[in-house]
């Protein structure tokens, strides 16, 4: 089984700009552990499988480079209370 | 072949083309049962009935000129909640994204609209489409509309709960890694899960992007061909779309003689009731009689698609949630010293257990030290399995399996044990892994009368051959009685 610390967890998760409270460090550590040793059962497989970047070997599809109007910023800003002096806020700390 | 199951979209349109109803009174009757019947099964977590009500008047104004519908016009119908539609708060069922408004539609939605398809409302889902039971959204799960102490499935299992309590006559749903042909297998009704690069995904909240798709939830596979075309369509703000390249609507026929289906064994190895088995064979000799070739063999890869599946897609949508700051939009915490303990609370606060554990193994499999053990090492097993199947459709044009090894899980089930909850996806993560299509269709009941669901895939952009073999024996039986609710009348 691939061991997983609560340093390991508390790491990834300062990575992931997520908090991890004390109580919850715990559990949180054994449920990652047993499912990184279900995710590293990919290992017992021999190193033959080739380097791989593509399904169905798909092509982008593209489209004219043409200039369309964007979104007003009126509109944008909906979603934060109409914003303040157009701008998205965030609250002002010493 | 004549036909035995005809289309819930075509019936509802020829009603309204006879003048046997209005679009106003076919939708009010689906709003009518919304609200007294949406408690017990929690489809939906938002009913828009004035958008609907708007779109209905406008189907009856071109049908009092004597107008022909479109396809899908006038037909009430609901969108998964992780599906953007302009004005009409989208969540994805998390708290992170309540109150929510996207200021665009997806593409998906854009094109429907345009043929006026009558939105009754959101459906419930697992926070971020992450889940098996619907039991991850912060609305509460959604109930089986065939035996309400089971789940609906997931992740879109209100769409599925919507269209089997006849509270829609169809849904739009998602699928990354089984999320529509699960909970179509547990309520008993049909999910088609396309092609990757069939249908656009831009506006559909992202999860996983390599394997995520947009697909119908229906009532017969005839539905589900219609959607399937209206919705298959190339998108310039989508460059991995390229749309359908065959309509299927026109073309099911149910013929199928001399059609070569595969069986892998593999598939059925991890059937966990008998009830499952023996309606998988049945179907098999359906399929034998009507003249089907049944071609046997073995795809040994399986065995890793699901470790591949859970390491893609969570290093995938570790990168997707990186956008949840609560700066722009949605949830944002209250009180906060500095910008990174504001982004910290307001991720840690807005987001679901589930949903934080995948953002962790999405960040540690590409963190340094592991990117090679678990990401890069994935991604080339990922092209193993693609090879995998492109030999087998060499052999077959069509494989059957199982969708899920059981029938739906008794509620509370997915919240014990994540790995146990994880292999249930068994069956259903190799189809996005190679990027293929595949469709779930109800093929018989277990003994509480739960649905169990045939699974059919088929080779990439081959979606025709796929329904119509669907199709066949889709009018072979009756195989999971209607549910009495909702509008089950029409």
């Amino acid at each position: 089984m691939a061991a997983v610390t609560k340093e390991e967890i508390l790491k990834i998760a300062n990575l992931s700009k997520l908090w991890v409270r004390e109580e919850e460090l715990e559990s949180l550590t054994h449920d990652m552990g047993e499912i990184i040793a279900f995710a590293n059962t990919i290992n017992s497989v021999s190193d033959s499988a080739e380097e791989f970047d593509n399904i169905n070997n798909l092509s982008n599809v593209f489209r004219p480079d043409e200039v369309i109007p964007s979104y007003p910023r009126e509109k944008i800003l909906q979603n934060v209370n109409g914003g303040e002096d157009g701008y998205f806020p965030v609250k002002k700390r010493s | 072949m004549e036909q035995k199951k005809a289309g819930l979209i075509r019936r509802l349109q020829q009603k309204m083309e006879n003048k046997e109803m209005s679009c106003r009174e076919l939708t009010l009757e689906y709003l009518k049962a919304i609200e007294q019947e949406n408690s017990k099964v929690n489809a939906y977590v938002l009913a828009t009935p004035e958008t609907a009500l708007e779109t209905a008047d406008k189907v009856d104004e071109k049908l009092a000129k004597g107008e022909k519908l479109l396809p899908l016009e006038g037909v009430p119908m609901t969108l998964k909640d992780n599906i953007s539609t302009d004005g009409i708060e989208t969540t994805c069922c998390s708290k992170i994204l309540k109150g929510y408004t996207p200021i665009y539609d997806a593409s998906v939605w854009a094109a429907m609209k345009k043929n006026n398809a009558v939105l009754l409302g959101k459906t419930n889902m697992d926070e971020f489409a992450m889940g098996s039971s619907s039991e991850n959204s912060c609305f509460g799960g959604s109930k089986n509309p065939h035996h309400t102490g089971h789940v609906a499935g997931g992740s879109s299992g209100g769409g599925a709960a919507a269209v089997s309590a006849n509270l829609a006559a169809y849904a739009l749903g998602s699928d990354t890694g089984g999320s529509i042909r699960q909970p179509a297998s547990f309520c008993g009704v049909v999910g088609l899960k396309p092609t990757y690069g069939a249908v656009s995904r831009y506006g559909l909240i992202a999860y996983a992007s390599s394997l995520d798709q947009i697909g119908p939830i229906t009532t017969t596979v005839e539905d589900a061909a219609a959607v399937f075309d209206a919705i298959a369509i190339p998108d310039p703000m989508d460059s991995t779309c390229r749309g359908k390249t065959q309509n299927t609507s026109g073309s099911l026929n149910g013929k199928i003689e001399g059609l070569r289906i595969g069986v892998a064994k593999e598939y059925f190895d991890g059937i966990k009731q008998p009830e499952v088995s023996a309606a998988l064979e049945n179907a098999i000799r359906t399929y034998e009689k009507a003249g089907v070739e049944i071609v046997s063999f073995s795809l040994p890869v399986l065995k890793y698609a699901l470790p591949v599946y859970y390491i893609l897609a969570c290093a995938e949508a570790t990168s997707n949630l990186g956008r949840y700051d609560g700066i722009r939009y949605g949830y944002r915490t209250e009180n906060y010293n500095n910008i990174n303990e504001m982004i910290c609370k307001t991720r840690s606060e807005g987001f679901g257990a589930e949903v934080k554990r995948r953002i962790l193994l999405g960040n540690y499999v590409l963190s340094s030290g592991y990117y090679d053990a678990y990401y890069k090492k994935a991604q080339n097993l990922r092209g193993t399995i693609v090879k995998a199947f492109h030999s087998a459709f060499e052999q077959c044009d069509v494989i059957l399996a199982p969708t899920v090894p059981t029938t739906a899980f008794p509620e509370g089930f997915t919240g014990q044990d994540q790995v146990e909850t994880y292999l249930t996806d068994i069956c259903t993560v190799p189809v996005n892994i190679a990027g293929l299509p595949g469709i779930s269709i109800p093929c018989g009941t277990d003994q509480k009368g739960l649905p169990i669901g045939l699974q059919l895939i088929g080779n990439t952009f081959q979606e025709q051959t796929l329904l119509n073999a669907a199709y066949a024996f889709e009018q072979s039986g009756d195989y999971v009685p209607r549910v009495n609710m909702g509008v089950s009348a029409l």
